[in-house]
């Protein structure tokens, strides 16, 4: 009985307790008229589990410390103008959400490297839906867990790519969700250093200085859906394993020594369904390995796919190449990739029994292309008479180019 | 006789072992392939021969020295950045160096690079790390 009443008691105890905290969560109002004039104060005076409503206007603050499990939320879009003296809003409490808000002018320094939203070494935080325009950095998270950076827009005015720092910043970090993001006039959109366990999904990442989206040292992560247009270069992913790349598009990454995707190191990795369309390189391989890269549209880039001798067991099955200059090139003798069930537009071949594969196989590597990669001036002969000649002539009678570079059933369709 | 002279003279600067600066934002890293950015850490190597092979990082120059087996004699010049003193080079082999977490470099192995000692050492006291110089921090690379 004496249990069932002490039961009863803790129970009505909790209830009590746990209405008592949530009528302790106050909403605090910022602006002109409000009981708080500043953002500044406003934080001052919260306290876990608050929320501060900020109303539409400009406030002129900077450096703006949140060390409190609180809700910072702009409506009509207020903006917070650091103007140029400092950072912008800097997290160190976990549970923290930020969003609603235009954040401008934030300082440049190379060795504290400000942001428009910093998070230092926190958890479960939320940056969502606000604007950063002309911020250094725009979202910076050092050592941040189960974090979303989500519906921001992102504008840098980056004149130079070494005086600007990058639009969404990861360093440290696992478990974050990067999603519907859209970043422009960065040095990278989107940049990871030992990171993991990661989502970034949905992005549009265009008209950075340097990549697009940018993996170092960053095991296990995956990134699906998103489009990146006229960067420097597109995506790079170097120095890491684990990686899964779905449904993303790299569009029109022209320049000396650009590419759409640039792999360098990636080890085990499976690239499905994505769109390369006029980049100067779609993908350059380097040192890669174990990388399945299925069902992927190449179309109008200069080279479909660069891959040097030094990567190994990876398969590159039923993709579309459609348009290129040169669909494969190497500076390999002996190619240790599988190709094979892939549409080649320039395939000459037939398919007498009607199976949809070629009868024979076709290899994917030009004579000129070969020469091309030994002296890359020899360009100048591109499209010239000789040169088709030279390509016919290898073609009835291979001798230069990778024996073992060669796709045995050519589709004879495309995919669709 | 002009012709001769600006012969020569043309012949003379094709033989040159000269720093060829880096132009930021367009060239590459020939260890890594990352188009080098960051003013604070590019590096370079001129060969003896005259060729120029540009770094982004202090440790892309070791590693690429390491992974190639190259003599130290066949290089004229290994440059490092001064880290106050972006784009700045200074001699690698009589440079100090700084190894902290605090200045995160390009390649993730956070070296920092100084004119001399002292300066290293100013820096050590308000960033922490470990010095080194040149001999040093190849034997640290190179035991990885």
């Amino acid at each position: 009985m004496s249990s069932i009443s002490g039961l009863i008691f803790s129970a009505v105890f909790f209830f009590a307790l746990n209405s008592f905290c949530s009528a302790t969560a106050r909403d605090l109002n910022v602006c002109n008229e409000c009981e708080y004039k500043t953002i500044a104060d406003a934080l001052l005076a919260s306290e876990d589990g608050d929320r501060i409503i900020v109303k539409s206007g400009e406030y002129k603050e900077h450096d703006l410390a949140i060390n409190k499990e609180i809700s910072l939320i702009g409506e009509g879009r207020p903006e917070i103008n650091a103007e140029l003296k400092g950072a912008g809003i800097v997290i160190n409490r976990s549970n923290v959400t930020v969003s609603g808000f235009k954040i401008r002018n934030v300082d440049v320094n190379y060795l504290s490297e400000p942001a428009g939203v910093r998070v230092e070494y926190s958890d479960n935080c939320i940056i969502r839906n606000n604007e950063f325009e002309n911020t250094f950095f725009a979202v910076y998270l050092a050592g941040a867990k189960k974090c979303e950076v989500l519906e921001n827009k992102i504008a840098g005015l980056a004149r130079t790519e070494s005086s600007s720092g990058n639009g969404i910043h990861l360093w440290k970090c696992r478990e974050l969700n990067i999603s519907g993001n859209e970043i422009s006039g960065h040095r990278d959109g989107i940049y990871l250093e030992f990171v993991s366990s990661s989502f970034i999904d949905g992005n549009f990442s265009n008209k950075n200085l340097r990549y697009g989206l940018h993996f170092m040292f960053s095991d296990s992560n995956s990134y699906s859906q998103n489009t990146f247009e006229t960067n420097g270069a597109g995506v790079a992913v170097m120095y890491s394993k684990f990686i899964i790349m779905k449904g993303n598009t790299f569009r029109n990454n022209w320049g000396e020594s650009s590419y759409g995707l640039l792999l360098k190191e990636l080890y085990d990795g499976l690239l499905e369904g994505n769109l390369f369309y006029k980049n100067t390189a779609g993908i350059h391989l380097e040192g890669s390995n174990r990388i399945e890269m299925i069902g992927n549209d190449f179309i109008e880039n200069g080279w479909a796919l660069n891959a040097l001798g030094n990567s190994y067991d990876n398969k590159i099955l039923n993709n579309n190449f459609i348009n290129n200059t040169f669909d494969i090139s190497s500076n390999a003798s002996k190619s240790n990739n599988t190709y094979s069930g892939n549409y080649w537009d320039k395939y000459k071949g037939y398919d007498l029994n009607r199976d949809g594969t070629g009868d024979i196989p076709y290899r994917p590597v030009s004579l000129f292309s070969m020469i091309l990669e030994k002296s890359p001036e020899s360009i100048i002969m591109l499209r010239s008479i000789i040169v088709d000649l030279l390509d016919a002539v290898e073609r009835i009678v291979p001798s230069v180019i990778p024996e073992t570079l060669i796709d045995e059933k050519p589709s004879f369709q495309k995919r669709t | 006789m002009l012709n001769i002279i600006l012969i020569t003279a043309l012949m003379l600067m094709g033989c040159s072992k000269e720093i060829s600066p880096i132009d930021y934002g367009k060239d590459q890293c020939a260890h890594c392939r990352m188009t080098i950015v960051d003013k604070k850490y590019g590096s370079e190597i001129v060969t003896s021969k005259g060729k120029v092979f540009k770094f982004d990082a202090a440790e892309c120059t070791i590693n690429y020295i390491l992974d190639n087996k190259a003599e130290e004699s066949d290089l004229e010049m290994i440059l490092v950045t001064d880290l106050a003193h972006p784009e700045n080079f200074i001699d690698a082999r009589t440079a100090s160096f700084l190894i902290t977490p605090k200045l995160r470099s390009p390649m993730g192995e956070n070296i920092s690079s100084f004119p001399d000692k002292e300066t290293a050492m100013k820096f050590q006291s308000e960033f922490g790390g470990e010095l080194y110089d040149w001999n040093g921090l190849k034997q640290l690379l190179g035991s990885r």
